[in-house]
């Protein structure tokens, strides 16, 4: 699903984000992002959405070479992609419904696909009720599990998770991972980037710890690895 | 495109447009006034031009003959005139005939005529077309060294400032014109830039669920070019009256001053000004999106 080999990243001016990273992530798998604040966890990210381009190395993300790819194909990489955000980004003067249905909108879903495929994600994340809320009535759990539903609903390969649970409390957070967790059981690839230590050493999922631009840490049931 | 698509894309701009309905009036009022502008220098100029053409097209050499020069010289001499390069036309004028035109001319004061006593002191003369006016003066001056020209007259000093005025008039038309058409572009473009800004968290958005770049830039670019033609509309409108209104005034004082007549020349302005203010708005609000397209 995702082949790094040997990429480095280095910004204009200079800082070297990644080091002579190596990952590969197989279909299905359920993996964790940590390591401290800056030490290159969102530039993998932002890599894999092709947000920002690896200076050298080899970059393959379903199949498709994210580094040779010319810019008009990266929509259709995205498409294969759903993205998580920490703040959810929802659009706050569309409803739940329409905020998901937006998603399909503007890849030009064919319409009759359109209300069975958002019911379907508002049954995974269990907000059937609320689809014609606007977010400013949800909570953040709420919200967070719209922004799942919108990234789902046009059943990509792989979900990509940046902090889904930063902005939310413990309950809360478990909530969240219970659907990643059923996301994850019907096949669907998850990189998750992560600060929650609890988290991470209860889900005993495979672990990749990045410290200043380098993989220090790749286990397949690992923990957190840090204090918090 | 699909026909989901194309609803999406007339909604989206139907909802900016209301959205910032005080900016977007504002904005296609701006657009109505530059383009007004625009328009009416491009009627002005190319008022000027047609006039130019017709006066320059009454350009004539008056080639008077000394008195002493026998009408079988004078033939000769058309001759001789007619091969000349650049020379279209050549028309011979007796004496007597010339003094016909004068008293014409005259009218009601012909009888000053009455002091000469029948004597004719008008010379033969050739009037010579030129087929490049610009070219009157060397030609004038080629016509005066043959033998049994007196002299050879073109109204000289009102041609050449002419020429110079018109040439003059042409390039500030020209280049006011395109100052204008750059701030309607400009215009446009600041306005579409505000609605892309207060929008730019559901273009990235957009970007990351996978929309293409061009499916985010169409609305935009259809908004633009909405205003582009409501502001054209509007100007048209004003166009026509405006220009109406000066060609009654004009040719109820001076009837026959060459103006473009209003049909087709008002359709044909009406055209030029709304695709004008449509690729205005296009391009406006393509420039405009460019910076928010890069996530």
């Amino acid at each position: 699903m995702i082949h790094m080999n040997d990429v480095m990243k280095v910004y204009d001016n200079g800082a070297v984000a990644l080091n002579h990273v190596n990952v590969d992530i197989k279909k299905g798998e359920f993996v964790f992002l940590v390591g401290p604040s800056g030490a290159g966890k969102s530039t993998f990210i932002k890599m894999l959405l092709r947000e920002v381009l690896p200076s050298s190395g080899i970059l393959t993300v379903n199949g498709r070479d994210v580094i040779r790819m010319s810019t008009r194909d990266v929509p259709y990489l995205r498409r294969s992609l759903g993205v998580i955000f920490q703040d959810y980004r929802l659009l706050p003067d569309k409803t739940v419904y329409e905020n998901i249905a937006f998603a399909m909108q503007v890849i030009e879903a064919p319409r009759r696909m359109m209300q069975r495929n958002v019911n379907n994600v508002l049954d995974i994340v269990g907000l059937r009720d609320k689809y014609k809320c606007f977010p400013n009535q949800l909570s953040g759990g709420e919200q967070q599990r719209v922004a799942i539903a919108r990234a789902i609903v046009n059943n990509p390969a792989i979900v990509i998770a940046d902090e889904p649970t930063g902005n939310l409390d413990p309950e809360t957070s478990w909530g969240i991972m219970d659907i990643f967790k059923s996301i994850n059981a019907s096949g669907t690839t998850i990189v998750m980037a992560t600060h929650d230590k609890t988290i991470v050493d209860a889900m005993q999922k495979r672990v990749i710890a990045i410290e200043n631009g380098e993989i220090v840490r790749d286990e397949a049931r690992g923990g957190y690895g840090y204090e918090n | 495109m699909k026909i989901s698509t194309t609803e999406y894309f007339v909604s989206e701009v139907a909802h900016s447009l209301k959205r910032n309905n005080w900016m977007s009036v504002a904005s296609i009022g701006t657009v109505a006034v530059s383009l007004f502008i625009f328009g009416m220098f491009l009627m002005l100029v190319m008022n000027l031009n047609k006039m130019v053409e017709s006066l320059e097209s009454q350009v004539q050499i008056q080639v008077y003959l000394r008195d002493d020069f026998s009408r079988e010289s004078a033939k000769e001499l058309e001759v001789d005139l007619k091969s000349m390069q650049g020379v279209e036309k050549v028309t011979f004028i007796p004496k007597e005939e010339a003094m016909e035109k004068f008293k014409e001319r005259l009218g009601d004061q012909k009888t000053l005529l009455d002091a000469l006593d029948e004597t004719n002191p008008l010379p033969d003369s050739f009037e010579v077309m030129l087929i490049q006016p610009e070219l009157v003066k060397t030609a004038a001056e080629a016509i005066e060294r043959f033998e049994g020209v007196e002299t050879a007259k073109y109204g000289q000093d009102v041609m050449e400032h002419l020429f110079d005025i018109t040439r003059l008039i042409r390039i500030f038309g020209f280049a006011l014109m395109l100052v204008l058409a750059l701030a309607t572009l400009f215009i446009i473009a600041n306005t579409i830039r505000l609605t892309v800004f207060a929008r730019r968290k559901e273009i990235a958005i957009m970007k990351y669920v996978g929309a293409t770049d061009w499916f985010i830039r169409w609305p935009f670019v259809l908004e633009g070019m909405v205003m582009g033609l409501f502001g054209s509309i509007i100007a048209s409108i004003m166009l026509r009256f405006t220009y109406s209104g000066i060609v009654a005034k004009i040719y109820s004082t001076l009837a026959f001053f060459p103006l473009i007549p209003e049909q087709p020349f008002l359709n044909y302005i009406t055209v030029v000004v709304i695709i004008g203010g449509m690729i205005m708005g296009a391009i406006g609000s393509t420039v405009s999106i460019k910076r928010f397209l890069k996530v």
